[in-house]
């Protein structure tokens, strides 16, 4: 089989990073605090072994997929709500676009105080993050439907609330997506400064003990583990997106006709 | 007069008549007055410390940071992304590292930047850096790469060389992108500022909320997020204005 010369590129630079990577550092020529990749999988096999790692990847885990569910049914329920009914518009404009610019982090010292250190402070300031940008997506994406599509539907005897599941849904959906993509970092954004600020269990709390106790091995192990978390999860997104949508990029620049 | 200001009301009442019921509630005492402090507390706090200077202080330490990170993105990001758009070389060395590592969590490695960095600014200036480097490159990218080829080719037709031909083509064509990706990045710089100073700093916004809250003070809290809010309101509407200028012959579409 013959390689591709593409692909050869593609590879070129990460694997030429981790190389040298591991080569300066058994040289000594990196400071203490980057360890090699050797002695950071050294370090992941570990933690998995000793169940560290699976206790701290349950938490972070139930938190994100808590919160992100949370804010993400929130934003789309009101921002479809937002999108059809112009009282519901009328009431959360204003207060979403004075809150949507702030960063929804800046309310976990509130948010802390309220529900503890805890699972729930992590979950609540997580769907208030995610929150946002789906329900400004989903508002648009309704707003800009090609009223044609509605009307058609509506002439052919289609009653309210199959206009709703059959044409607006549909048609909005690709937008939603768009909207969802972002909360879902958002989410791992809020989840790691919250867990980093005021937690006693998860990934971030895993990375800070390894700065603590000196081995920057684990905490590297902790940042990889983290990375690939919020990557999976966006795959993961895209995959479901592929699914609900397909069809619907047939002749887009994903799915050239 | 009577009908353009029943519109207005009919527009903006949700946040004086939240504000009433915050005040109403906050009034009761059935929540806890230190945590949820009455608007006009938190209002008369936030003009107090504005005319100290305490907050403008931390407000300008704040936007000064996002906005060198934004721009050092911005000077590194667009000039990539044109060469990326251009060599199928560049393209397939970095492509990769930008189009997967879009959705990785770079938050992750922001203890990494403080060893490398130092608490202070440098590390979050090097952090918003990288934040905002991804959604520059990656859109612009994507508009460069967008650009019609038979608008170059008319342009070669007539003679124009590589640097007329970037210049008077390309930039132009590509400007309502770049513009798009300005507006994506810099609320991401103002988050990663804060995010960052509330994980470690002594001054910036960020620093404010977390030196508040330990302090029990939660009306300077609320001052400071709606400081943050008036930032990045002001930055996007510089933005907005400075977009306007630049691409004259095209309206946002907002």
């Amino acid at each position: 089989m013959r390689i591709r010369p593409a692909l050869l590129l593609n590879w070129t630079l990460p694997v030429l990073t981790l190389v040298a990577w591991e080569a300066f550092g058994r040289l000594g020529l990196l400071p203490r605090y980057l360890s090699v990749p050797s002695e950071i999988a050294a370090a992941f096999w570990e933690i998995a072994l000793s169940g560290e790692l699976w206790v701290a990847l349950a938490a972070s885990l139930w938190r994100v997929s808590a919160g992100f569910a949370l804010g993400t049914a929130a934003g789309v329920a009101v921002g479809l709500g937002a999108g059809r009914v112009p009282a519901v518009r009328r009431f959360f404009d204003p207060l979403v676009s004075f809150l949507f610019p702030i960063p929804k982090i800046a309310f976990l010292p509130v948010v802390l105080l309220l529900f503890g250190l805890g699972h729930a402070s992590k979950i609540s300031i997580i769907a208030f993050s995610v929150f946002f940008p789906v329900f400004v997506a989903a508002r648009h994406a309704v707003l800009s439907i090609n009223p044609l599509l509605v009307w058609a539907a509506r002439n052919m005897g289609a009653p309210p609330r199959t206009v709703f599941f059959r044409v607006v849904i549909p048609a909005a959906a690709p937008e939603l997506f768009a909207g969802i993509r972002i909360g879902l970092a958002h989410a791992f954004i809020v989840l790691f400064a919250a867990e980093l600020i005021g937690s006693k269990a998860g990934l971030a709390n895993l990375i800070s003990y390894g700065e603590e106790w000196v081995r920057f091995d684990l905490m590297f192990a902790g940042i990889v583990c983290f990375a690939a978390l919020g990557f999976v999860a966006d795959r993961i997104l895209m995959a479901v997106r592929r699914r609900v949508l397909r069809g619907q990029l047939i002749g887009t620049e994903e799915q050239p006709a | 007069m009577i009908a353009s200001a029943a519109r207005l009301i009919r527009r903006w009442y949700s946040i004086p008549l939240l504000l009433l019921v915050w005040q109403a509630v906050a009034g009761t005492g059935l929540v806890e007055s230190r945590l949820l402090p009455s608007p006009v507390q938190v209002g008369s706090v936030l003009f107090a410390e504005i005319a100290n200077g305490e907050l403008v202080y931390h407000a300008a330490v704040t936007v000064a940071r996002a906005l060198t990170g934004f721009a050092l993105a911005a000077i590194v990001g667009i000039p990539f992304a044109a060469a990326m758009a251009r060599s199928a070389v560049w393209r397939n060395l970095f492509e990769p590292i930008f189009l997967l590592g879009y959705p990785v969590p770079k938050i992750a490695l922001f203890p990494v930047f403080t060893y490398i960095f130092g608490i202070g600014a440098p590390s979050k200036i090097a952090f918003t850096f990288l934040e905002c480097l991804y959604p520059i490159v990656v859109t612009c990218l994507l508009a460069f790469r967008g650009i019609q080829t038979r608008l170059i080719w008319t342009a070669q037709n007539f003679g124009a060389g590589r640097a007329a031909v970037l210049r008077r083509v390309i930039l132009p064509a590509a400007l309502p992108s770049i513009f798009a990706a300005f507006r994506i990045a810099l609320p991401v710089a103002m988050v990663v500022v804060v995010l960052t100073e509330m994980i470690g700093d002594s001054i910036g916004l960020g620093y404010y909320i977390t030196i508040w809250s330990t302090r029990f003070s939660f009306s300077n809290v609320y001052a400071a997020i709606v400081t943050i809010g008036l930032c990045g309101f002001a930055l996007d509407q510089g933005l907005l204005l400075v977009r306007r200028r630049a691409v004259y012959w095209q309206r946002e579409a907002s």
